[in-house]
């Protein structure tokens, strides 16, 4: 069998934090066993606790808020770092992408074949890797910007 | 009742206060329940310079994570909830032993309702005393408790039951009598 106290426990403890007692639970809490065990320890707990944060001297309210509001900012400064760290992996991507086509366009004009290589296929990757550039620039600078437009 | 307006319009959702109404409701939440947040800290931790530290990241920890719906009873509950949750790291992180050592804090004092307890603490475990502190001084109910701690709201009644047991029999026995 599990060991179990009595039910009306919590409501004993809850009466001697609030002090509203009912005659009744009064009554019980000074017969039952379990009760009587509970209100004393958690009288010499409330005693041990009274002591002890008589002494307490709370850091300042303020100071805890400029904490967290900086340490807010540095969560904010390290998501934006992340992504600028991935937008210049992607501007690395599209610089080695460009240098390959460069080098195929320099062969082409070797061949005098500059006017086939910027048709088709190419013109089109050329295109696409001008718009990857544009949105690099773009979502590199927009937190910048935000940052600076919200410090000002 | 000031208070509980203050705290209520500061974690009330879609709120448009300025940053220092915002401070000013943290402040009276703070002084509402730093005192009795830090008590439990050194209680179960058993060193008040930990319970020092604690009390400082379970704020920030609670104003990065600001939960909109809280009314005041359910902010202090989270609190206690971090609170317990940085203890158990804090016991991971580091020697329990190192937790356990008697306090210096009033070591020397003749008070031996304050010597009981403090040495009856020292023998439980942190986990027990825990659970001591949020049934027996903040007056928690096993549902609060289960939440603070992250227990089964089940097991609390037993686990509580046997906890006090072990307390009873570890205070001085003209105190507590078991």
């Amino acid at each position: 069998m599990k060991p179990m106290s009595c039910e009306h426990e919590s409501g004993v403890i809850r009466a001697l934090h609030s002090g509203e007692w009912s005659g009744e639970l009064r009554r019980h809490a000074a017969e039952c066993p379990d009760c009587t065990q509970a209100l004393q320890l958690a009288e010499a707990l409330g005693e041990a606790a009274r002591r002890a944060e008589a002494g307490f001297q709370a850091p300042d309210a303020h100071w805890i808020w400029q904490q967290s509001r900086r340490r807010s900012r540095e969560i904010a400064v390290r998501r934006v770092t992340r992504l600028l760290a991935a937008m210049r992996a992607l501007a690395a991507v599209y610089v080695a992408a460009a240098a390959l086509w460069l080098l195929r366009g320099s062969a082409a004009l070797q061949y005098r074949e500059v006017a086939s290589s910027m048709h088709g296929v190419s013109a089109g990757f050329a295109l696409m890797g001008t718009m990857v550039a544009a949105v690099c620039v773009v979502a590199g600078l927009w937190p910048i910007l935000r940052d600076s437009s919200e410090a000002s | 009742m000031e208070d509980a307006r203050m705290i209520a319009a500061w974690i009330a959702p879609g709120r448009e206060q300025t940053a220092a109404g915002e401070e000013e409701g943290f402040r009276r939440l703070y002084e509402a329940t730093s005192r009795s947040l830090w008590g439990y800290l050194q209680h179960a931790s058993g060193r008040p310079d930990v319970a020092d530290d604690l009390l400082q990241e379970t704020y920030c920890k609670f104003l990065l994570r600001q939960a909109p719906s809280m009314d005041e009873a359910e902010s202090r509950s989270y609190l206690f909830r971090i609170a317990t949750n940085l203890l158990h790291n804090r016991f991971r992180s580091r020697d329990d032993a190192a937790l356990e050592e008697p306090a210096e804090c009033g070591a020397q004092t003749d008070e031996e309702t304050r010597l009981d307890v403090q040495a009856a603490m020292r023998h439980l475990k942190p986990r027990e005393r825990e659970l001591l502190w949020l049934a027996y001084v903040e007056g928690m109910s096993h549902a609060e408790i289960a939440a603070a701690t992250g227990l089964g709201a089940m097991s609390i009644r037993i686990l509580l039951y046997r906890t006090r047991q072990k307390a009873s029999t570890l205070l001085r026995p003209e105190r507590i009598k078991s």
